[in-house]
Parts: structure tokens; C-alpha cells; sequence
């Protein structure tokens, strides 16, 4: 193959990995099944949406595949700083949707900001470190630029406030900085820090409902129709389904609509009535070979941001799921994270697919060679 | 680039190991997940499915059918009638002003209307119907059912709603439904209560059988939503309702119409007792209030004309009212004198017209006086000075324990309530009561039945009742299966009570007796006994005669004498006494026994026909009807 990746359009097609394609749509099937179930087999109301989404984003998707890794190398500081443009404009002019402020307005559409940060932040990491020599990883100097790039984005974000996304963020970012190799003994300083600023952070950096939802977490029963309404419910639908659930479009506690937003952030409590742990298992296993796929393919690539990239964003999508998944078990407060493909959404579907499409642009074009120490 | 830097590069092989460490890391995610909803799915799965189903399940109370309330001959005095109504579903509607417009073209809502509409529609979830109108007449619900499918979001609608056929006669002793107050839950935990739709009894029979009415609730098991609507009915035949009993009146309807139309615009009271069992026929009250206004809450403008009106036709009379007994009261007072022996029955008393007590004169009814009156013309002309001589020489004692034992002074145990004791004096209750010692005026004055004496015209049918049964304390019953434990001995001399009925039988059948009549009750060879009674009315004060608060027709009106008149027959063989009151009708003479009379022979006539009918009866449907 060419190494610099130029090569027929046709070729390109040929290269590109199909299986992943293929893997993400067995997800957003899962996706289009849930939401119709969901609205009662209507499809109108969601499902169609849905599908087409992952139409439009699998588009999306394979156009970014086609695109050479050279070009989004260049791309990630310039796209990065466009991100943070962004969310400096929704700090000012940003549309309030139920009491934070993430959308921008554009008449014809509009957009989140925050969710292109999410690629952004992979991308301008990967380059980072792609640049970095290995001696200042560990470095404070080294360090310095990660947390700025992790920073700037994250102060914006969590002022909306959005604490999902900030969660999201932090976590990606480190984890890219653990990737990079940074010393175990700069972890455990960090970990400590941690312990003695997070209670810190808790006390004065959340806002009340945010605190709300962290608190009623620990003893859901407290205010059944209150803040934790949404967890209670969530469980009852998950255990009321049992093994093997109360079979498709059967479930009572999403007929009875008892468990709010079940199209979106808690489309998972559906799975877990109609298909009962057979279907939430099976699902979080589907999820697991999609995941394990993208780790494999970053093994392949010989470039560190190839690499890095891939994992970035594979490790953002992990975070997705889990997250989402906690947070509709109870086992993390709900901080409003969509389950990724399967969730009704456009943005998010649009960030995830535009994510593949980088994760399959880093693989289609794993030989080229990419330069160093450019900004 | 410097070439430091370019072998500096990241260790791709420590990329890769830390690529290892974050996989492992997730696959401890899938654990925990896993595990988690094996937790949820598997160990907690029955807790769940208990909460599921509690979510999921509803158990609507169904509101029984309220059993009717019938006369002694099963003609329905209070019944549920399918109520006309329109209601809204607010979610089918887009707009609720053009909606209410479009109603508005079939039927004319008013302001107020709108206003409670649009109140009720706020309050509630937005899929709840909401009452437009209800008590619609047949023509308009057949209109809104043509424009029904116009009209999306508006239902015309059949519910049940309690009337009252005969509408005023029997308000008194029907009494209304109504929605249960906050009291009525509080006393009574039965979820039946807090339905919208149940209505409980708030006065008359509908209070006091309310149990037996109102029968028992049925439960239907919904499947709800979060916000409580239903999505499926779960129909279980075992928890059908019951529909309360049916209740019987010892009442006579209609007489009781009969008793009424003879009243005509008078304001009093009439009673018709049997005088072997009790069984009140009649127990009329007027002039009388529509019970139905009463049902689904009185409008403002009703509710002032009831209370302005100063014939007072919500109170109930009859068993609420005090009122002088009058001359009927002399009865009394004769038992008590023959009781005690003083005076022989042949001895005349001279009546000039008045009689002095120290300083005052009390007058006899008759400015000229009497003449020489023995025992049974005293009470046969009611000479106010025979009895005033009674009086002087007794004391009031006696004719408080003989007026105690007719029936004065007492609550009967009817079922209904509002009754008023009345007051049977003596010198305690005068101590007790006005602070004041006893004076001999004051039984000059109960002597005639006026002074302090009160009595509602119940007690005096009870008193005319026990009179001609003679032997037992004939009391009052109402409602058909109440338990009577058979009446106590009367404990009055026979001879003395047959005088006593021989004096009132000249009342009504001896020329001179007041209420004379030459054919009697009207049906040939029956004849009645009975007493006149006029009582006076307390002076109206000076002040209140000037201030003009009430008009000249009302301060007429309310200065004239009430008319009452007691009675029964027929004379040989008791079987109904009468008491009437005509609130400032004259003197007894007059009103009261003209309809008395009428009354007489009407429940004679209709008691020798029912006797015919039950016999017919019995043969036509077995004998569930006994």
C-alpha cells in the first residue's frame, strides 16, 4: 500500500474495515428495536429517527474513514481550539434547556458544543503526546500542556453545567496521560491529590441539584418521587424483568411510563424489563466485542497518534457505556449519560460515528508516516 | 527536530502495556455491570416484580346504587335517576375557550361556569373529565349528542343522581344527599366516602337508614400508568358492589299529597298516626322546600329564597316545631284532675268570662262567660275558667307527670332528627331554666296549654294517640323494620280515659262542641272525637311594630292565632289519630279542623281499600310482599 495513503477511492473502500462498521450497527439496530419498543411500536415516534440518524452518521462516519490520518494529524490542534471557540460562545450566547446551557442555536440546527470536545480533546491529546518526548511525560513540564488541554475545555463544560460530560472528559484525558506511559509514582501522587480534593470539590464546586442527585443515590428510598424517582423506577423496571424479561413491548413499567426518559439516558431499564438479564448482559457483551474490536485495531497501528487516537476514542465510547449503565443500576448518581447508539439523540450518535470514522481513518491508513513537532 | 527528541519518542511497547492494563480495567467493568444486574435481575427480582405490580395496579372503589326509599305501598319517594350531564376530556380538546364556545351554541354556559370549568381543569390531569353541566333536560343532551362529533374532548354523559319524585312533601322527612364533608370522613374510614361520585345522607331518612342505603362497595382492579391513567380494566366478579337496601316509610304518599293540598299557602304541620301501632301515615311538614335543589348543592340565589322566606320552609315543623298545645292540652289537665279526685265530674263551675288570680284577671275565650260548666262541657265548650279552676286547685304537679305520660316533654325514637322536646313545665324546670320561683298564673296559664307549655304537633298526635288506644303509650315509627319492643302500659284509669273520649266525641259530634259538624267525619256511621285549640301568639313588642322591619301582610299574619286541632276515629273503634297545626290560621275551630276532617276521611277511606288491595296482592305475587 501507499504510505502516504494516496491509492484509488475504490482501494480505499476496500481497505476499510467493514467488521467495525458492521459491529456499530448491530448496536444502533439494537437502538432502533429499544426506541420503538419504547414508544409503544411506534414508529414515528422515535425509531424512524433513529434509523435514519445512523444512516446519516454511518455517512458521516465513512467519510471521515476516507480521510487521510495526515489530514486529521493537522487537523487536531485547529479542530481542538475550534471546539473551545465554541463553548466560549455557548458560555455567552448558549440556549438554557432544562437550567444549563449546552446548545448553540443556528436557526437550521443546533449543536452541543461539548459533544465535539469529546473528539477534539482525543485528538489534540493524541497529537500531544505524539509530539511529546518521552522524557517530559512524566515531567511537570509535560504534564502542564495535558492538563491544559484537558483544563480549558473542562471549566467550560462544567460551568454549563454538564457534570456528565465534564466526567467524561477528565476521565478520557487521564486516561490518555496513562496510556502515555506517565510514572506510577506521578499516579499515586495524583491519586492522592485526588483524595484530598475531590471531598473539597464536592463541598464547594457542585451546584445543589448536582449534589442532590449524588446524595439520593446513597439511600434512593428517601424521596421515592423526588430527585431519586428516576432510580427507583430504573431498578423496578430492571428487576421486575428477572432472567429472561417480560418479553418485546411487554414491559409495564415502560407501558406505564414510569420510568422517565426511557428513549433516551434510561433506554437501558426497556432492555433490562423486556429481555430481562439475558438481554442487559447480552447487551453489555455486544458492547464488549465492539470495544475489545477497537483495542485490537489499535494494536495494529504503528503511529502513536494512530494509536492514541484510537483508543481515545475508544475509551470515551467505554466511558459512555459504563457510565450509562451505572447510572441507570444505581450505582453512580445520574449525571445524564446517553447510551451510545442505542440511546434517541442525534448528537451523540453523530460524535460516536464521527469517533468510528477517525478510529477507522487511524486503521485504513496505518502505514503513513506522520511527522513530529508540528503545531 | 532535534534528534534527541526523535529517540525520545513514547515506547510504543509501553503504550501497549498500558493498553493491557486499561483493557483489563474493562473487562472489571463488565464485571461489575454483570454483576450488578444479576443482583437486580436474579437475587432482588421478586422484591421488584412486587413493586412493579404495585405500580401497575390500581383498585377503583365502584360507588354502589343507593337503595330507594318507598312509601308503605312501594311508591318511590327518593330514587336514582339517570342525571343528563356533559363533561370535557381536556387532552382531546385543543382549545378549551373555542371548545366551550361551541358548547355554548346548544347550551348557554354561564361566566361562572367557564370560570369553575377552567379551575377544574388546573387542578387535574389533563386526561380527567371535568363536569360541564349536569341536570340537563332531554332536549338539550339530545342536542349535544348531534354535536357530539363536533365537538372533540366533549362528552354527553348518563350518571346517576338522587331525586326526589315527589319533590317538597317529603324534604322534611327525606332529608338530601350530598357529598361527604371532612366530618364525615373523619368519623367513618369506609374509602366508599372519599368518591367523588358517592353521595351520603346528610338529614331526614337518607341520614338515618343511611347504612342500609348505601349498600356496599365494589373494587376494580386497573392497570394504571405513572400519572394514573388506566390502561386496562382487570373485572373480578367477586368484588362486584352490592346496591344498598331498599327502605319503607310507614308513610302514605298519597295522603300525605292529600294532606298537603289541603294546606294550600298556610304554614304548620300535620300529623296521621295509627294509633294501635304507631305508624305514622303522614308526617307533613309546610310550607316545604324542593329536596332536589339540595342534591348537587343549592345555587346562592335558592338558598336566599329558602332563608328569606319567612314561612320558614326548610325547618321542619313537625317534629322541630314548639308550639302552644292550646286548648288540646286540656285533655291533659282533666286525667290529671280525675287522677288526683279533686273535683267530681257533675260539679259545675260558674264562668262569668274571667277569673282573678290576686291583682289580675284571667279571661275565658268566651267575653260573657259560660255560665255553669261541668267536667264534660268544660272540655266540650273549652271553658278557659273550668280549667283554670282545675288548676287552682291541683298545682302544676299532676299535669306535668299526666302531660309526661302522654307523651310531652319526650323524643321519640324515630330514626330522623331535628326533633325538639317542647318543654312540659313544672316548678323545677322554671327554677332551672327562668331562674324563678313557680306562681299559681303560671298554671292558670299550662292549665290552657299556653304559658310556658310547648309541644311540636308530633307529641300532640302522640298524646291524641295514646288517648284513644287507651291501654299502651302508643309511640311514633317511621321507617318500616325498626325495631319495636311492643309499647308500655299507659297506666291511666280506663274510666277516666273513656270520659275523656266521650268529652271529645262531643267536641266534634254534640251541638255546642266546637268542632261540631253534623255528619262527622263524613262517612256515614263513623263518627270522631278530637279537640279544638287556639293558640296565642307571644305580643309583638311595641319597637318591633315600629321599626317596620317586616311588612304590614307579614306583621298581620304573624300576630293571628296558630289553629290546631287534634283528633281521632273512629270513635268506637280507634284506628288513626290526627294533629294539625295552621301557623296564625285562627282559632282551631277553624283551619286546623276543616282539614283534620278531611284528613280523617280520607285515611279511612283509603285503609278500607287497602285492606282490599293487600288481600289482591297477596294472591297475585306470593307472600314475599307480607
Amino acid at each position: 500500500m501507499d504510505t502516504s495513503g494516496a491509492g484509488t477511492l475504490i482501494a480505499r473502500l476496500y481497505e476499510v474495515n467493514w467488521l467495525l462498521f458492521a459491529l456499530v450497527y448491530i448496536v444502533g439496530a439494537i437502538g432502533v428495536a429499544m426506541i420503538l419498543a419504547a414508544t409503544d411500536g411506534n414508529w414515528g415516534a422515535g425509531a424512524l429517527q433513529h434509523l435514519s440518524r445512523l444512516l446519516v452518521g454511518g455517512g458521516a462516519m465513512l467519510f471521515v474513514a476516507l480521510i487521510n490520518i495526515r489530514f486529521w494529524y493537522f487537523l487536531a490542534y485547529p479542530i481542538y481550539l475550534f471546539a473551545l471557540l465554541l463553548l466560549g460562545v455557548v458560555d455567552f450566547y448558549g440556549v438554557e434547556v432544562n437550567g444549563s446551557t449546552r446548545w448553540l442555536d443556528f436557526g437550521v440546527m443546533r449543536i452541543q458544543p461539548s459533544e465535539l470536545m469529546k473528539l477534539a480533546i482525543v485528538l489534540a491529546l493524541a497529537r500531544y503526546y505524539h509530539d511529546l518526548p518521552n522524557w517530559r511525560v512524566s515531567r511537570a513540564s509535560g504534564l502542564a500542556g495535558a492538563f491544559l488541554i484537558i483544563g480549558l475545555p473542562m471549566q467550560f463544560i462544567f460551568r454549563q453545567p454538564d457534570l456528565g460530560t465534564t466526567i467524561l472528559l477528565v476521565a478520557t484525558g487521564f486516561s490518555i496521560i496513562f496510556l502515555a506511559g506517565i510514572n506510577w509514582r506521578v499516579i499515586l501522587g495524583g491519586i492522592v491529590t485526588a483524595a484530598i480534593a475531590i471531598p473539597v470539590f464536592y463541598r464547594y464546586g457542585l451546584k445543589d441539584y448536582q449534589r442532590d442527585r449524588i446524595n439520593t443515590l446513597w439511600q434512593p428510598e428517601s424521596d421515592p418521587l423526588g430527585a431519586s424517582y428516576h432510580i427507583t423506577q430504573s431498578k423496578i423496571a430492571l428487576g421486575s424483568g428477572g432472567i429472561s424479561g417480560k418479553g418485546y413491548m411487554q414491559g409495564t413499567q415502560r407501558s406505564g411510563e414510569y420510568v422517565p426518559e426511557n428513549t433516551t439516558d434510561f433506554i437501558f431499564t426497556v432492555i433490562g424489563e423486556e429481555f430481562g438479564l439475558i438481554g442487559g448482559v447480552g447487551t453489555i457483551l455486544i458492547y464488549s466485542v465492539l470495544i475489545g474490536f477497537c483495542i485490537y485495531l489499535s494494536l495494529q497501528v504503528k503511529q502513536l497518534f494512530s494509536r492514541l487516537l484510537i483508543l481515545g476514542v475508544t475509551i470515551t465510547f467505554t466511558l459512555y457505556v459504563f457510565i450509562n449503565i451505572a447510572m441507570v443500576t444505581g450505582l453512580i448518581p445520574v449525571v445524564g449519560v446517553p447510551l451510545p447508539l442505542i440511546s434517541y439523540g442525534g448528537t451523540v450518535i453523530l460524535t460516536v460515528m464521527l469517533g468510528f470514522g477517525l478510529i477507522l481513518s487511524a486503521h485504513l491508513f496505518h502505514e503513513v508516516e506522520l511527522p513530529r513537532g508540528y503545531i | 527536530m532535534s534528534r534527541r527528541d526523535n529517540d525520545d519518542i513514547i515506547d510504543p511497547h509501553t503504550v501497549t502495556r498500558r493498553t493491557a492494563l486499561v483493557s483489563l480495567g474493562g473487562l472489571a467493568v463488565i464485571g461489575v455491570l454483570s454483576s450488578r444486574l444479576y443482583y437486580l435481575q436474579v437475587t432482588k427480582a421478586e422484591d421488584y416484580t412486587v413493586l412493579s405490580d404495585r405500580n401497575r395496579f390500581n383498585f377503583n372503589i365502584i360507588v354502589p346504587e343507593r337503595g330507594r326509599i318507598l312509601d308503605r305501598n312501594g311508591t318511590p319517594l327518593a330514587v336514582n335517576r339517570q342525571d343528563y350531564r356533559v363533561l370535557m376530556i381536556p387532552e382531546q380538546v385543543k382549545d378549551i375557550d373555542i371548545a366551550l364556545d361551541n358548547i355554548n351554541r346548544v347550551l348557554p354556559l354561564s361566566g361562572g361556569t367557564r370560570e369553575r370549568v377552567k379551575k377544574d381543569i388546573k387542578r387535574n390531569a389533563r386526561f380527567i373529565p371535568v363536569l360541564i353541566e349536569d341536570h340537563l333536560d332531554w332536549t338539550t343532551f339530545a342536542a349535544l349528542n348531534l354535536h357530539a362529533p363536533d365537538l372533540p374532548g366533549v362528552i354527553p354523559n348518563v350518571g346517576q343522581g338522587r331525586a326526589y319524585p315527589y319533590k317538597g312533601i317529603f324534604a322534611h322527612t327525606l332529608g338530601y344527599v350530598g357529598t361527604a364533608g371532612p366530618d364525615d370522613v373523619k368519623a367513618d374510614p369506609d374509602p366508599l366516602l372519599r368518591q367523588p361520585s358517592f353521595r351520603i345522607g346528610k338529614t331526614g331518612v337518607e341520614a338515618a337508614a343511611d347504612m342500609r342505603l348505601r349498600g356496599k362497595s365494589g373494587k376494580l382492579k386497573v392497570e394504571v400508568n405513572a400519572f394514573g391513567r388506566i390502561v386496562r380494566e382487570w373485572p373480578s366478579v367477586e368484588d362486584s358492589p352490592v346496591p344498598g337496601e331498599d327502605v319503607s316509610l310507614t308513610i302514605d304518599a298519597d295522603l300525605q299529597r292529600y294532606a298537603a293540598e289541603l294546606f294550600e299557602e298556610e304554614s304548620g304541620a300535620v300529623v296521621v298516626i295509627d294509633v294501635m301501632t304507631g305508624e305514622l301515615r303522614t308526617l307533613l311538614s309546610m310550607p316545604t322546600f324542593d329536596g332536589n335543589l339540595f342534591v348537587s348543592g343549592l345555587t346562592q340565589a335558592d338558598m336566599k329564597r329558602l332563608n328569606s322566606d319567612y314561612k320558614r320552609p326548610q325547618f321542619n315543623k313537625v317534629i322541630g316545631g314548639g308550639y302552644p298545645p292550646a286548648s288540646t292540652f286540656k285533655m291533659v289537665v282533666m286525667l290529671a284532675a280525675l287522677k288526683e279526685g279533686i273535683i267530681d265530674v257533675d260539679k259545675k263551675i260558674y264562668c262569668t268570662g274571667k277569673t282573678r288570680l290576686g291583682r289580675r284577671n284571667f279571661h275565658c275565650w268566651k267575653k260573657g262567660g259560660h255560665g255553669p260548666v261541668n267536667m264534660r262541657d268544660g272540655l266540650k265548650q273549652s271553658c278557659d275558667v273550668y280549667f283554670y279552676e282545675l288548676a287552682d286547685r291541683m298545682g302544676i304537679q299532676p299535669i306535668h307527670d299526666m302531660a309526661e305520660k302522654l307523651g310531652f316533654g319526650t323524643r321519640f325514637d324515630i330514626g330522623i332528627k331535628g326533633q325538639y322536646a317542647g318543654i312540659n313545665p313544672d316548678e323545677d324546670w322554671k327554677q332551672r331554666f327562668r331562674g324563678d320561683g313557680w306562681r299559681m298564673g303560671d298554671s292558670y296559664n299550662a292549665s290552657i296549654g299556653q304559658g310556658f307549655v310547648l309541644a311540636t304537633p308530633l307529641q300532640m298526635a302522640v298524646m291524641t294517640a295514646r288517648i284513644a288506644n287507651g291501654r299502651r303509650a302508643v309511640s311514633p315509627n317511621l321507617i318500616i323494620g325498626q325495631t319495636l319492643d311492643g309499647f308500655a302500659p299507659l297506666d291511666i284509669d280506663a274510666a277516666h280515659m273513656q270520659f275523656i273520649r266521650e268529652a271529645m266525641w262531643s267536641v266534634c259530634q254534640e251541638p255546642g262542641g266546637t268542632a261540631y259538624r253534623r255528619n262527622g267525619t263524613g262517612i256515614p256511621g263513623v263518627d270522631m272525637a278530637g279537640k279544638t285549640g287556639t293558640g296565642q301568639v307571644r305580643s309583638i313588642s311595641k319597637a318591633e311594630r315600629l321599626s317596620g322591619v317586616m311588612s304590614n301582610a307579614r306583621l298581620e299574619w304573624e300576630l293571628r292565632d296558630h289553629s290546631v286541632f287534634v283528633g281521632y276515629a273512629p270513635y268506637t273503634s280507634p284506628r288513626f289519630a290526627v294533629a294539625t297545626l295552621v301557623e296564625h290560621g285562627g282559632s282551631g275551630a277553624g283551619k286546623a279542623a276543616t282539614i283534620s276532617r278531611a284528613i280523617i276521611q280520607r285515611v279511612l277511606e283509603r285503609d278500607g281499600m287497602q285492606a282490599e288491595n293487600n288481600s289482591q296482592d297477596i294472591k297475585k305475587t306470593g307472600p314475599s310482599q307480607l
